[in-house]
C-alpha cells in the first residue's frame, strides 16, 4: 500500500511537473513589469533585455559584455542588462516572431533598413514623444545618422553607429599585375578580368568577391552605374529597377561571373575573409569592421582601400549602420538609460576600437577615433545612399536576391528578371 | 476479472498524464493548425485574422516554390529510401555470414546514425565545399574533373549532397533492423533449399526476401516518413538555396512561417503534407499485403 | 579452406564499406585537431601534420567559449524529457495493453496516427501554444514538447513489451489482494524494464540532437542547447571557424557514444522488437 502511495506521488509530481514547467518559463519582459509594480520596494532590480547582432565571437561582443555592460550596471545600480547575440538574419526573424507572441526585448540594435518595417507594425516607441530629454540626446548625434530613425516626423530610435562599404584590394596582386586601384567601373571590370585566373597551385582566383546578392550587395553597383531601385518618392519601381542602367549593372556582374572573375554568394564558396586573406579574392567591398577582422585572422596580409569605383552615377556606396530602438513593451526608464549610455562618448569610443564608426559628435572628435583610420569611410559616407526606407523593404530585398540569382544561373536574362521584379515591386509598394 | 472502484480509479490515474499530454501538446495544436489554415494569419494581421476559406490551400497548390519543394522532397525520398535499404540489407547479409568482429562492425556502421543531423550536415558541408577535400580528391588525384564541382551551389548538386547524407546516415539503422530479421529466418528453410540444389541468388529471392517481408514493410514506412521529415540537413547545407531551388516541404513551410510570417499559408501546407503522407502510408501497406496473396 | 576464403572476401567487402562510412567522422576529428589557420591550406590534407596537432580548439570551446554551459543545458533537457516520457508512456502502455476502457481503440489509433505525421508539421500551432504557456526562450519549456513528440512511439513500443509479459503474473498479484498499482509496480515495471530502457535511449538521442524547435524558441546564448550552439558558429562573420565547429561537434558526440556503447544490447532490442513482429 505504501508503495502505491509512493507511486501515486511520483505520477502526480510528473503531471504537475509538466504543468509547472510549461508555466515557469516566464518571459523577461513580464518579469520587468512585475517589478515595476513593486517600484515602492526601492532598489528592486530591473532586468532589461538587449538584442543585438554583434557576432558572438567578435571583438564588439567582447567589448559589450566585458566593458560596456559592467560599466553601465555600475553606474546604474538596480538595472541589469541581459544581452543576447543573434545572427543578422536571425535577429530580424526573431523580432517579428516575438512581436506576434508578445515576447519582445526591451531594447535592440537594429539594422536601420528594418526601422520602417518595424515601425509600420507598431512595435517601436516614438522617442521624441515619450522622452523629455530626447532633443538634448539626439542633438549630440550626427544628423545624417539620426535621419535613419526618422519616419513621419517622429524618431523611432537613436543612431548607434554608421558605416558604408569601400573597396579593399590585395596590394601585392595589384602590383604584380601592374594595376592601380580602380577609380571607375570600367577599370574595376578590367581589373576583375585581369586578376582572375589560376594561381601557382592551379587554384582558381577571383577578381572580386560578393558574399550575397541582396540590396546591401547590389545597390552600390546599381547606383554607381546610374540605376536605381525606385523613384525618389519610393512609390514606384517600374522604370527604375528595370531601367537600362539598372539592367546594365546586373548584366555587368553576370558577365564577370560567367568569366569566373567574381563569385562569393554560393554556399560552397570560400568565406570572404578567408578568401581575401589567402589571396583567392583580390577585391572586396566591405565596411570598417573588416579592418579589425583582418587584423585578427590574417595580421600579415597586405591590403589597401579605395573608394567605390565611379560609374555614370558617380561613386555611390550603400549607407549602412544601426540604430538602437525601444519596443513598446519595454521598461522605458531603464531602457532609455541604456540607450543613452550606448550612444555616450565613452561607449562610442570603446566600440570605435573594434571598428564601429561612432555617431556621437564628441566621440568623433576624440583621438581614438581620429587614429582609427575611419577617414576613407567617413568620406564615402558623404556620397553613400540609403536603401529604400519602406516597410516592405525586407520582402523586396529577398525578392531581389531571388531575381538576380536566376540571372546569374542563366535562367533569365537581366531584362526579363528585372521586368518581372518591377511588377512585383509596384504591387508591394502600393500596398 | 471484475474491477473494483479503487482499481478503476487507479487506471484512470495511470491514463491521466498521457491523456493530458496528448490533449494539450498534440490534439490542441492539430485543431489549431486546422483552424489557422482557413485564416489570413500573418505578421500584418496579428490581431484581426480574417476567415478566407480555402484561399491558403489554393495559394499553396498554385505556388511554384511549393511545387519545387514537393518535387525535391519526393525525389529525396525516392532516392534515399531504396538506397539505404538496399545497402543496409546488403551489409546485413554480409554481416550475417561473418564469424569474427561482428559487434565491431555493427558499432562502427551505426556511428552515423547516432551522430546528430546538425553535426552530420556540417561534416558534409565541409567535405563538399567547392574548395573542399572531395573536390581536391576528384580533380587533383583521380583527375575525374578539370574544375571544382559546385556541389553546394546548384539544385542538382545540393540535392545530391543531401541525398548522399541521407543514405550515409541511414545505412546503420537498416543494417541493424535487417540483421535482426535475417536471424529469425529458420535455417531449415535454407537447408531444404540446398538439398533441392538452389543457388545463393535463388535462396535470397525465394527464402530470404519473403521471410523478411514484414521488416521491409516496416522499414519502408518508417523511412518514407523520415524522408518527408528532411529539414535540418537542407537548412544547414544549402539553406534552400540557390533561390529556394533545394528547399524541401518542411524547410519551405518553416521559411513561410517564420521568415515571411505567413502562418496561415504554412498551416495549409502542413495539412496537405500530412494528408499526402497518410495516403502514402496506406498505399504502401496495401501494396505489400497484395504481394502476399 | 573454402570457408575461410569466403570469410576473407566478406571482410574485404565489409571493411571497404566501413571506410566510406567512417571517413567523414574521422575527417571531423582530424579537422578539430588542426590549428584554425590551416583550414584553407593547399593542398587540403586529410590528417594534420604531426607537429600541427593542437588542442587549441578544445581549449577555446571549453574555456573562453564557455560551451560547457550549452552541454549542461542539453544534458538537463534530454534527461528530464526521457524520464518524464518513460513514466507517462509506460503507464499509458500498461493500461492499453491490459484493460478495456471506453475510447481505447480511438486512443490507440491516435497514437499510431501521430507516429506517421511528421512532428514538424505541428511546429506552428505548438509555437503558439508555447507562447501562451510562456515557454518561449525557456530551457525547461522545451521539455513538455519533447515529451509530447516521443510519447507516441514510446507507448507503442512499450505496449509491445508489456503484451509479452504473461498475464498469470498479474493474476497472482490480484489473488493476493493487490491493486492495479501493485501490478504496475511489481510486475510491469520490472519485466518491461529492458523495453523501457531501449525506448529511452532513442528518446535521449531525439532530445539530444533536436534542432528545429529549440532553434525557434530559444534566444539567449546561455539557454541554447548544443545543436543550436554548434549551428550558431555558422555563418557568423564572413568566415567560419571550422576548427571550433568540429571540436564542439566531437564534444557533443561523447555522451551519445557512452550511452550507445554501454547500452548496445538494449539498442538493438529496441530497434528490432517493432520491426520483426510486423
Amino acid at each position: 500500500m505504501k508503495a502505491t502511495k509512493k507511486l501515486l506521488a511520483i505520477l502526480l509530481t510528473a503531471v504537475t511537473c509538466v504543468a509547472t514547467v510549461a508555466g515557469c518559463g516566464k518571459s523577461p519582459v513580464e518579469s520587468v513589469s512585475d517589478q515595476n509594480d513593486q517600484e515602492t520596494a526601492a532598489i528592486e532590480e530591473v532586468e532589461i533585455d538587449f538584442w543585438h547582432h554583434y557576432s558572438a565571437q567578435s571583438a564588439e561582443n567582447e567589448t559589450l559584455m566585458n566593458i560596456l555592460i559592467p560599466r553601465f550596471e555600475e553606474e546604474n545600480p538596480g538595472i541589469k542588462v541581459n544581452a543576447v547575440s543573434h545572427e543578422w538574419a536571425d535577429l530580424h526573424q526573431k523580432i517579428l516572431i516575438s512581436a506576434q507572441s508578445d515576447t519582445l526585448p526591451d531594447v535592440a540594435r537594429l539594422d536601420s533598413a528594418w526601422i520602417p518595417e518595424f515601425q509600420a507594425s507598431g512595435m517601436l516607441v516614438a522617442l521624441d514623444e515619450e522622452m523629455e530629454d530626447f532633443e538634448a540626446v539626439s542633438g549630440g548625434l550626427l544628423e545624417s545618422a539620426m535621419s535613419t530613425a526618422a519616419l513621419e516626423g517622429h524618431f523611432y530610435g537613436l543612431a548607434l553607429n554608421t558605416n558604408t562599404k569601400i573597396l579593399f584590394y590585395n596590394v601585392e596582386a595589384f602590383e604584380e599585375a601592374g594595376l592601380s586601384a580602380p577609380k571607375t567601373m570600367d577599370e574595376f571590370v578590367e581589373a576583375c578580368k585581369t586578376l582572375a585566373g589560376k594561381n601557382a597551385d592551379g587554384q582558381q582566383v577571383w577578381g572580386y568577391n560578393e558574399p550575397a546578392l541582396a540590396g546591401w550587395n547590389l545597390c552600390p553597383f546599381i547606383w554607381s552605374m546610374g540605376g536605381s531601385i525606385t523613384n525618389e518618392e519610393q512609390t514606384q519601381a517600374s522604370g527604375y529597377i528595370n531601367s537600362p542602367e539598372t539592367v546594365k549593372a546586373i548584366e555587368t556582374l553576370k558577365e564577370l561571373y560567367d568569366l569566373d572573375a567574381i563569385t562569393g554568394w554560393h554556399s560552397g564558396d570560400i568565406p570572404m575573409t578567408d578568401g581575401f586573406g589567402t589571396g583567392r579574392y583580390m577585391m572586396l567591398l566591405e565596411g570598417p569592421w573588416k579592418t579589425a577582422e583582418m587584423e585578427g585572422a590574417y595580421p600579415d596580409f597586405k591590403y589597401a582601400t579605395a573608394e567605390m569605383p565611379a560609374g555614370e552615377g558617380g561613386s555611390a556606396s550603400v549607407l549602412g549602420g544601426e540604430d538602437i530602438s525601444m519596443f513598446n513593451s519595454a521598461d522605458k526608464d531603464a531602457a532609455w538609460k541604456f540607450m543613452k549610455f550606448m550612444t555616450s562618448p565613452f561607449a562610442q569610443e570603446e566600440m570605435a576600437k573594434c571598428g564601429q564608426i561612432p555617431v556621437n559628435k564628441e566621440a568623433l572628435e576624440s583621438d581614438t577615433v581620429k587614429g582609427a583610420a575611419f577617414a576613407p569611410f567617413l568620406d564615402a559616407i558623404t556620397t553613400a545612399k540609403s536603401r529604400p526606407t519602406v516597410a516592405c523593404w525586407s520582402e523586396m530585398d529577398s525578392e531581389l536576391s531571388v531575381a538576380v540569382t536566376s540571372v546569374m544561373n542563366g535562367e533569365k536574362t537581366a531584362q526579363e528578371a528585372m521586368d518581372e521584379l518591377a511588377v512585383l515591386y509596384d504591387e508591394l509598394l502600393s500596398e | 476479472m471484475k474491477l473494483t472502484n479503487k482499481n478503476k480509479m487507479q487506471i484512470f490515474i495511470l491514463l491521466l498524464p498521457g491523456l493530458l499530454t496528448f490533449a494539450i501538446f498534440t490534439i490542441y495544436p492539430i485543431i489549431k493548425l486546422f483552424v489557422m489554415s482557413f485564416f489570413e494569419w500573418d505578421f500584418g494581421s496579428i490581431f484581426n485574422q480574417k476567415f478566407i476559406g480555402l484561399e491558403n490551400y489554393a495559394d499553396v497548390l498554385s505556388d511554384k516554390y511549393f511545387r519545387m519543394a514537393f518535387v525535391n522532397t519526393l525525389l529525396y525520398t525516392v532516392v534515399t529510401v531504396p538506397g539505404q535499404m538496399v545497402i543496409g540489407l546488403g551489409i546485413a547479409l554480409l554481416l550475417n555470414k561473418v564469424i569474427k568482429f561482428k559487434v565491431g562492425y555493427r558499432v562502427l556502421y551505426y556511428l552515423p546514425v547516432i551522430t546528430s543531423w546538425v553535426v552530420a550536415s556540417l561534416i558534409f558541408r565541409y567535405v563538399f565545399n567547392t574548395e573542399g577535400l572531395l573536390n581536391y580528391f576528384l580533380m587533383n588525384i583521380l583527375h575525374l574533373t578539370s574544375e571544382n564541382v559546385r556541389w553546394l551551389d546548384t539544385r542538382a548538386g545540393g540535392l545530391c549532397v543531401a541525398m548522399l547524407l541521407g543514405i550515409w546516415k541511414g545505412i546503420g539503422w537498416n543494417m541493424v533492423v535487417f540483421l535482426a530479421a535475417l536471424q529469425t529466418v529458420p535455417s531449415e528453410l535454407y537447408e531444404a533449399a540446398a538439398i533441392d540444389g538452389a543457388g545463393a541468388v535463388k535462396k535470397f529471392f525465394h527464402i530470404t526476401l519473403p521471410s523478411i517481408k514484414g521488416t521491409i514493410l516496416f522499414a519502408l514506412v518508417m523511412l518514407t516518413i523520415g524522408g518527408f521529415n528532411v529539414f535540418t540537413s537542407i537548412k544547414m547545407i544549402t539553406g534552400g538555396g540557390p533561390a529556394h531551388q533545394t528547399d524541401m516541404i518542411l524547410t519551405w513551410m518553416y521559411y513561410k512561417a517564420f521568415s515571411t510570417g505567413e502562418f496561415g499559408y504554412a498551416a495549409a501546407l502542413s495539412f496537405i503534407t500530412t494528408l499526402v503522407l497518410a495516403v502514402l502510408a496506406v498505399i504502401q501497406f496495401r501494396l505489400m499485403s497484395n504481394k502476399d496473396n | 579452406m573454402k570457408k575461410s576464403f569466403t570469410q576473407i572476401i566478406l571482410h574485404v567487402f565489409l571493411l571497404s564499406g566501413l571506410v566510406i562510412v567512417v571517413l567523414p567522422m574521422l575527417y571531423m576529428l582530424s579537422t578539430s585537431l588542426k590549428p584554425n589557420g590551416a583550414l584553407y591550406e593547399y593542398p587540403p590534407k586529410f590528417l594534420p601534420a604531426l607537429d600541427e596537432v593542437t588542442i587549441e580548439n578544445y581549449v577555446y570551446i571549453l574555456g573562453q567559449g564557455k560551451f560547457y554551459i550549452n552541454f549542461l543545458n542539453s544534458v538537463f533537457v534530454a534527461v528530464a524529457s526521457v524520464l518524464l516520457t518513460a513514466v507517462i508512456a509506460t503507464a499509458l502502455a500498461y493500461v492499453i495493453a491490459r484493460f478495456k476502457f471506453p475510447g481505447k481503440n480511438i486512443l490507440f489509433g491516435f497514437i499510431v496516427l501521430t507516429m506517421i505525421v511528421p512532428g514538424m508539421t505541428l511546429i506552428i500551432p505548438q509555437y503558439e501554444l508555447a507562447v501562451k504557456l510562456k515557454a518561449i526562450n525557456s530551457l525547461p519549456g522545451l521539455i513538455p514538447f519533447y515529451v509530447a513528440w516521443t510519447i507516441s512511439y514510446s507507448t507503442f513500443m512499450i505496449k509491445g513489451f508489456i503484451e509479452n509479459i504473461p498475464r498469470e503474473l498479474d493474476e497472482a498479484i490480484y489473488i493476493d489482494g493487490g491493486s492495479v498499482f501493485d501490478v504496475f509496480r511489481h510486475v510491469i515495471i520490472p519485466l518491461a524494464k529492458p523495453g523501457i530502457a531501449s525506448v529511452s535511449i532513442f528518446n535521449f538521442l531525439t532530445a539530444w540532437e533536436e534542432f528545429a524547435w529549440a532553434n525557434t524558441v530559444i534566444s539567449d546564448n546561455v539557454k541554447r542547447t548544443l545543436p543550436i550552439a554548434i549551428s550558431g558558429f555558422f555563418g557568423q562573420h564572413q568566415f567560419t571557424q571550422w576548427g571550433y565547429v568540429f571540436a564542439l561537434s566531437v564534444f557533443s558526440l561523447v555522451p551519445i557514444l557512452i550511452v550507445f556503447i554501454c547500452c548496445q544490447k538494449f539498442f538493438v532490442e529496441g530497434l528490432t522488437s517493432g520491426s520483426v513482429k510486423g
